[in-house]
């Protein structure tokens, strides 16, 4: 039935960051995953829950290269995100999904690709990061750009520090200022400051952008004054949602359902819906 | 010659249909409100009635739905998923506007997933419809383009006779063809007039709303603020519209067990939209109304090729600040442009 979840037995917790965490859940019954298997794509959310609590949205954090589980990242909040921060591995939690639409990869062969991400925004680019590094020879060069407000909020860091270390991926990492520590030897500045001193080359490159609105507005400039096409800017949107699958009336901007004809989209996209819905 | 239904064998087409395992539904007076109810006999049924207070919709996506049972134990979690009784039923005399209202939800409900606990209640329900013999100031069927005998979203359509003792009777579909079948014996052919429709004035320019709304530029026009004023985001208009479908997810129960339901919600309230952060896209009450009226006559339109209303104007009749669709739509058509 249409809003019965999937029952995910939850395989590893993971400390983020203060309050973020990131959980790694198994299928319990073999029909759920062999669906899941078929149907996921990177972009697409999900909705966690528990049951007494409710139920969450966020992203798939894990690629489309890797379905042998489902991770998630969420910060401690509400209601669920509180009761799903205190799950053990072991424990039961629930999932729907995959729902909504993807990042069209196949569209990104042959080109360079610029990753941009504030804060708890990793997850969601970190599942297309990997889908792309996992098929690494498909694309040009790879460029990540990462922000959070101070070190201790930098998320994935022992992917991190991956990726720092490969030698065809080009990591830049940045904390807001006041934020560094005082071994901290990459860049202290907003995202958008330090995207326009490192200045990728806008040419044959997706940008994949995503963090907190404020983050997304400002950076958008960035990325228009270094040259950059809005249609080849993708970003996701977020919105309440209680079903997922275009019913409940809520999360919709503009005539744009985010659940159904999202949560990816191009920056073209993004400025053709009404701002004062967003 | 037209077939006809005499109101005095209408306890005979009950008592058919029940035998036919049936339940009937009519519009009742109970509890202090109209609305539609099950009946054993045509005396309980409040025919009378220009429409009932609250909608057939309550029948299809009921205020308060169980969608699973659950059970929470020290290592396992039981939950089974509830589903609406397969019940066979008849909704006798229900107003034109009511039955377009549930076929304007059926492809909200059917676009791509499917809520089955919208469908399997309409496969399993005939809607027999009554044209309407009286209207009020609040009408507004012909305004948006129905009129007070549609038949659109009726399986049958009974229209009053003069002398008000029967009525003519049209299948219009399949189901209806079926039903109208298991009372044939009790349907007479007779010549008979049917009574006048009542005279529904049109209330605003449906074409001339529809093309302000697509203008993007009205989007941001204070004419949301200054139309919207006294709304006091009560949810009201929402819950008695025939077409409004938006609902929120909860669970209800101890900590060992309960069920999660889904339950009505509103774009009336602040709450429908607030994301987690603090952060409400929809932070005004201006937005939230903005928001009702662009979904009915220009987002639903754009995506089903229909506008969300059915002119039943239950909005405007029950608005407890006199307010309503109506005089949105109204202001819309008279803007200079």
């Amino acid at each position: 039935m249409i809003y019965t979840p999937f029952p995910m037995r939850v395989v590893s917790k993971r400390e983020e960051a203060p309050g973020v965490r990131t959980l790694k859940l198994e299928f319990v019954r073999q029909e759920d995953h062999e669906f899941f298997k078929a149907n996921y794509r990177t972009g697409m959310f999900g909705l966690y829950g528990l049951f007494g609590e409710g139920e969450s949205t966020f992203c798939v954090a894990s690629p489309e290269t890797r379905k042998d589980a489902i991770e998630c990242t969420f910060r401690q909040s509400g209601r669920v995100t509180s009761m799903l921060s205190g799950v053990d591995a072991g424990d039961l939690v629930t999932f729907r999904g995959p729902y909504g639409n993807c990042f069209p990869i196949e569209q990104f062969y042959g080109k360079n690709l610029l990753f941009i991400a504030g804060g708890i925004a990793l997850p969601p680019t970190r599942s297309v990061i990997w889908s792309c590094l996992d098929r690494r020879e498909k694309f040009g060069r790879v460029t990540i750009v990462y922000g959070a407000r101070t070190v201790a909020d930098l998320v994935y860091k022992h992917e991190l520090d991956d990726w720092k270390k490969r030698d065809d991926v080009n990591l830049v990492l940045t904390v807001d200022p006041g934020g560094e520590t005082p071994d901290w030897t990459d860049h202290v500045g907003f995202v958008p400051t330090v995207l326009e001193q490192a200045a990728p080359s806008p040419d044959n490159t997706i940008a994949v952008l995503c963090g907190p609105p404020i983050m997304i507005k400002f950076t958008l400039i960035s990325l228009q004054k270094l040259g950059f096409d809005q249609e080849n800017v993708y970003t996701t949107l977020e919105n309440r949602m209680k079903c997922g699958v275009g019913k409940c009336g809520r999360c919709n901007v503009g005539s744009v359902y985010i659940c159904k004809e999202g949560p990816v989209f191009t920056a073209a996209e993004v400025s053709r819906m009404p701002e004062g819905d967003l | 010659m037209t077939r006809i239904l005499p109101k005095n064998k209408l306890d005979d087409c009950i008592a058919a249909w029940q035998k036919a395992g049936f339940s009937v539904l009519a519009p009742v007076q109970r509890h202090g409100m109209s609305s539609f109810g099950e009946v054993q006999k045509a005396s309980e049924m409040a025919l009378d009635l220009i429409l009932t207070e609250r909608t057939i919709k309550d029948h299809f996506f009921p205020q308060t739905e169980p969608l699973i049972k659950y059970k929470i134990s020290k290592h396992d979690i039981d939950s089974e998923t509830m589903t609406p009784p397969e019940r066979k039923r008849i909704f006798f005399g229900v107003r034109p506007c009511d039955a377009s209202g549930l076929e304007i939800d059926d492809p909200l409900f059917g676009w791509d997933y499917k809520d089955d606990y919208w469908f399997r209640r309409r496969e399993n329900s005939v809607i027999v419809s009554i044209a309407c013999s009286e209207a009020d100031d609040f009408c507004m069927c012909t305004s948006v383009k129905l009129s007070p005998d549609s038949t659109r979203g009726a399986d049958v359509m009974l229209r009053p006779l003069s002398g008000g003792n029967g009525w003519q009777v049209e299948a219009i579909s399949e189901r209806g063809t079926a039903l109208c079948d298991t009372v044939s014996s009790l349907l007479q052919e007779e010549t008979a007039q049917a009574a006048p429709l009542p005279r529904v004035d049109g209330k605003f320019d449906v074409e001339k709303v529809m093309e302000w709304l697509a203008d993007k530029e009205n989007f941001e026009s204070r004419f949301w603020k200054d139309i919207s004023m006294r709304c006091i985001g009560c949810g009201s208009c929402t819950f008695l519209c025939p077409t409004c479908h938006c609902f929120d997810i909860q669970d209800e129960g101890d900590t060992y067990q309960g069920i999660r339901r889904k339950n009505w919600d509103s774009c009336s309230f602040a709450l429908f939209t607030m994301h987690t952060s603090g952060h409400n896209p929809r932070n005004a009450q201006s937005t939230r109304w903005r928001q009702r009226i662009m979904h009915k006559f220009n987002y639903y339109q754009g995506k089903f090729g229909v506008n969300s209303c059915s002119g039943c104007g239950r909005c405007t009749r029950q608005c407890p600040v006199d307010m309503g669709i109506t005089e949105t739509l109204q202001a819309i058509t008279n803007l200079p442009r």
